[in-house]
């Protein structure tokens, strides 16, 4: 599949994070490349708090949707072998002048996470965070990322949790009430962005993953913690609303 | 008083109206929840045709007469006696033989690895603590049993009210920390609710692999409210109630 098949959603989504790249990824990647520690969400929750990588040293690792491939970095500085797969060349610029400023050199690939050109059964982890885990459709890239992964091979996701999202109405942030119907959740457009995102309830995603053969080890729910601050950037939820509901989850299935 | 004994007592004074609607019940086909949704459109049991199945929570052991008649060896487990009463005078009526066992669904004075599937809707499901009946639920089951189980749909449990009314689309309730859930303004009861993590991590713990989560929608033809408790409107759109489905791991022994 040439980027001019990629399904109609793809380039919407490239143009948005194009201007993303411009406006607050490219400029926030020095700092997010120069973290040590590994944190998750919005909320920069330590994934020491989880321990849901488990030791990535001597692993190849494919991230599916890199951005500006900070957590791919986070990766190879513990030993890991990462491939960052995305499909916005502004991002991946901006992941090579990060790679040269920190000589940190890892394979970058320029696809969408439904059809990624790599051989089958060739990673140990497959990882998403914020990147095809909501702007891919899962019944693509889920299979997609089975593929890719060795027998065995793990699957670590971070999305928004279902919740966020039928609470979030059209302007930002999340309200303490139901405003879209889980029913029929699927695809998402945003009317401001015209972003498109991917969206499934828990039964859902349990059938995706397990129709692609994945065992499902873990649900891991985000809080933002006591004493945290709505994003300046990211806010689709304050961090009141984060603290009594998860606005994020990270899945971890297992290839069979 | 405990949380087992206040709900033997909600459910012992809940019998009497309910022994009424237990006699049709016993009549009908298999059918999941207040929407009625039927076993043959879900699929949601595992094949029980000459399967040891212990129904936690029986209630007035509708479920049970089911999977008797599905050709299951079921056990019908229950707190309270009164409801153990209801079903003993139905089975004469109807014929149909199962064992009955007063008790806890927590601590069920049966063998470990005695049953192929353990069943409950809307018994020890809510009504007894995850973390004491998953346990006892993995160690009634042989190796590669299955368990069933209806609940309300943890999102119902955010929007319900304190007071008897139907699920509001506002969030009633914190997400975290949610585990015991009880409504002083409505009963003395006592209700176990988890989120879908918890869920995934108790399952996972007590060496279950999780199957299959369904989450049941309203029919279209569906009107008003159901039991005081949801909307067929609100359940068109959210699902009000769901089943897990996860199998006791061979390798873990049993």
């Amino acid at each position: 599949m040439s980027s001019s098949e990629y399904p109609d959603y793809v380039p919407r989504n490239v143009a948005v994070w194009t201007k993303s790249n411009v406006e607050h990824t490219g400029p926030r990647a020095r700092d997010a490349w120069a973290q040590d520690e590994i944190t998750w969400g919005v909320f920069s929750i330590p994934e020491s708090q989880f321990g849901v990588l488990d030791d990535v040293a001597g692993r190849d690792v494919v991230e599916l949707g890199c951005g500006t491939a900070y957590f791919a970095a986070w990766l190879a500085k513990r030993g890991a072998r990462p491939v960052g797969v995305d499909p916005t060349p502004a991002q991946l610029a901006t992941a090579r002048e990060m790679q040269a400023e920190f000589g940190l050199e890892f394979p970058l690939v320029e696809a969408a996470a439904e059809n990624v050109p790599l051989p089958d059964a060739s990673f140990d982890l497959a990882l998403s965070e914020y990147g095809a885990s909501i702007w891919a459709d899962p019944y693509r890239w889920i299979p997609e990322a089975a593929r890719l992964l060795r027998p065995g091979g793990r699957l670590v996701f971070m999305r928004n949790s279902t919740l966020v999202i039928l609470c979030q109405p059209l302007e930002p942030p999340a309200l303490e009430q139901l405003v879209r119907p889980q029913r029929g959740l699927h695809r998402l457009e945003w009317s401001d962005t015209h972003e498109v995102e991917f969206h499934l309830g828990h039964g859902d995603w349990i059938d995706v993953l397990r129709e692609n053969g994945f065992e499902i080890e873990r649900l891991v729910e985000l809080y933002a913690p006591d004493d945290a601050e709505t994003h300046s950037f990211y806010n689709y939820v304050t961090a009141d609303w984060a603290r009594k509901w998860p606005p994020e989850e990270i899945w971890v299935a297992r290839k069979a | 008083v405990s949380y087992v004994e206040r709900n033997r007592r909600v459910w012992t004074e809940k019998n009497v109206r309910e022994a009424e609607t237990a006699a049709r019940l016993w009549l009908r086909k298999p059918h999941w929840g207040i929407w009625n949704i039927p076993e043959a459109e879900l699929h949601a049991l595992p094949d029980v045709a000459g399967k040891d199945v212990i129904d936690l929570g029986c209630g007035t052991g509708y479920w049970s007469a089911w999977l008797a008649r599905m050709g299951a060896r079921p056990v019908a487990v229950d707190v309270a006696d009164a409801r153990l009463e209801t079903v003993r005078s139905l089975q004469k009526e109807y014929r149909l033989d199962f064992p009955l066992i007063c008790a806890n669904a927590e601590e069920v004075p049966l063998p470990d690895g005695s049953f192929d599937v353990a069943f409950s809707e809307y018994g020890a499901s809510i009504w007894c603590d995850p973390y004491k009946w998953i346990p006892e639920a993995a160690r009634l089951l042989r190796s590669g049993g299955e368990l069933v189980f209806l609940r309300n749909s943890t999102l119902a449990m955010l929007c319900f009210p304190e007071h008897d009314a139907p699920a509001l689309t506002e969030l009633q309730r914190d997400y975290f920390g949610l585990h015991r859930v009880e409504y002083p303004l409505i009963d003395e009861g006592v209700e176990f609710h988890l989120g879908y993590g918890d869920w995934i991590r108790l399952l996972r713990g007590n060496g279950f692999e999780v199957l299959d989560l369904i989450e049941i929608r309203a029919p279209e033809d569906a009107e008003g409210v159901k039991y005081n408790m949801v909307d067929a409107d609100w359940a068109r759109r959210w699902p009000s109630e769901e089943i897990w489905k996860a199998r006791k791991r061979p390798d873990d022994g049993g």
